[in-house]
């Protein structure tokens, strides 16, 4: 995903339209600028890589996780209570 | 190393196999997924079977654990968060009862699918007035971010209920058993990004069996196929790393820091396995106020009928080892889908039964009657 915004640890990072907050905390050792692609799994930043390795199947998984929580939380919205 | 995915298809097809047989192991969810969504068995010489193994840290959370969730969803007034999958794997309760977390939704507990230990935190610092119990099932990428948010400080009311797994002595498990089942690894990207390649180094050191790290594209999977094919039939055996843009040397500092900090290795259980010996993460003494399993009492009964085994008739443990393939399961297919799963590996994305069926294959090779042939 692509940071479009930082504050702090916290980011706002993008991929083909879908936007996330993602953690910075575990970049910690690495500078990371605006516009830098980072690898994100369960929403923390992991790894910085290049725009190219970005496209790799990656976030696949992690989008998948997200999608997966969103179909369940249609089943059931969690604010029924 | 610009090659494409095709590119190394052509190579490995150039190898000399010569009728002898490769069995490549992979230990990922993510791998097993690119493999056979993309079709990349049938496209391989008939001498290379790449065989699914412990790649899927939901199939082996141990069945009490997931009893104790749904029970606190049932009899403590919390909210208990988890990631998505977890939520359809069944327990070996009595008919009648609650089966899985979904099914304790159902019955009235609070339970809320995250796809992020963000949103656990969140969730808590929402309802500061409920406990919040974030059950946490993984393997080491999914498991440092929950360390992070542990050494960036948990809002009072989240604790953990840790089922964090460690890959690397599963495998380690199977090297030293009599017949491992397989002549070469492919190591998982995604835990070698956190924790280092040099993790794996063991299987070539001291096991000589060929490994190379990949990533989840199917060019980086066939370049690691492609090395370890190579280390194999040339007899040179070292650890390739076929993800070198995002696997660097050591890992990640700050990933391994985190983890160092909130947790220790310990003799761990895994499902219709057993205990694998310092395979599990726990939260270290620090963080006990926020240790689910201190802070509530264990409701597994200790005469509960099955309790940690898979259920009847199940070979997910087996799969899991990558001793059988899901197909060869007898209930693949017909008792059990990803609409009515049976076992876990029917319902966890990083399942090798629900991947294959994914893929596309439908049916057990099994006669209902007689089983499966065994793999090996
Ligand atoms: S097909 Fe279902 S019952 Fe068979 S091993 Fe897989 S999860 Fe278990």
């Amino acid at each position: 995903m692509q940071i479009q915004e930082i504050d702090g640890f916290m980011a706002k990072c993008e991929a083909k339209g879908v936007e996330r907050d993602v953690s910075l905390f575990m970049l910690q050792h690495e500078p990371v600028d605006l516009g830098d692609f980072v690898v994100v799994h369960v929403g923390y930043a992991i790894q910085k890589i290049t725009q190219a390795e970005a496209q790799s199947a990656w976030e696949i998984y992690d989008e998948m996780l997200a999608a997966e929580a969103e179909m369940e939380m249609e089943l059931a919205p969690p604010d029924h209570a | 190393m610009n090659h494409s995915a095709q590119d190394w298809l052509g190579l490995i097809r150039q190898l000399p196999l010569a009728g002898r047989r490769v069995r490549i192991m992979n230990v990922c969810g993510g791998h097993e997924r690119s493999i056979t969504l993309a079709g990349i068995r049938s496209a391989l010489p008939a001498e290379i079977e790449l065989i699914p193994g412990p790649g899927c840290p939901v199939c082996v959370c141990p069945e009490e654990d997931i009893y104790q969730a749904i029970q606190l969803a049932l009899r403590e007034p919390v909210i208990l968060v988890t990631y998505g999958d977890m939520l359809r794997v069944p327990v070996n309760a009595p008919k009648g009862e609650v089966r899985s977390l979904e099914q304790a939704r159902a019955a009235g507990g609070e339970v809320r699918p995250i796809a992020s230990p963000l949103e656990a935190a969140q969730i808590a610092r929402d309802n500061p007035a409920t406990p919040v119990v974030f059950f946490a099932a993984g393997f080491e990428t999914t498991i440092a971010p929950t360390a992070a948010l542990a050494v960036q400080g948990l809002p009072e009311n989240l604790s953990l209920l840790l089922s964090g797994r460690l890959t690397w002595p599963a495998v380690a498990m199977l090297l030293n058993a009599e017949a491992p089942g397989f002549d070469a690894l492919v190591a998982p990207g995604h835990v070698a990004t956190v924790m280092g390649p040099e993790e794996w180094g063991f299987v070539v050191e001291e096991h000589a069996i060929p490994a190379a790290v990949a990533g989840f594209s199917p060019g980086s999977l066939l370049a690691a196929t492609y090395s370890v094919l190579r280390q194999h039939l040339e007899g040179r055996r070292f650890l390739d790393n076929c993800y070198p843009e995002v696997v660097r040397p050591g890992g990640n500092p700050d990933a391994r820091a985190a983890l160092e900090q909130a947790m220790r290795v310990t003799d761990a259980n895994w499902r219709g396995i057993g205990i694998i010996p310092q395979s599990g993460f726990a939260l270290r003494e620090a963080y006990a106020a926020h240790d689910a399993r201190t802070l509530f009492p264990d409701h597994n009964a200790a005469d509960r009928r099955r309790m940690g085994e898979m259920p009847p008739g199940c070979d997910c443990a087996r799969v899991v080892l990558g001793k059988r393939y899901p197909n060869q399961c007898r209930l693949f297919g017909n008792r059990c889908t990803p609409r009515n799963p049976i076992g876990p590996c029917m319902v966890s994305d990083e399942g090798a039964c629900r991947i294959w069926w994914a893929g596309g294959m439908r049916e057990s090779v099994a006669s209902e009657r007689t089983g499966a042939p065994a793999r090996e």
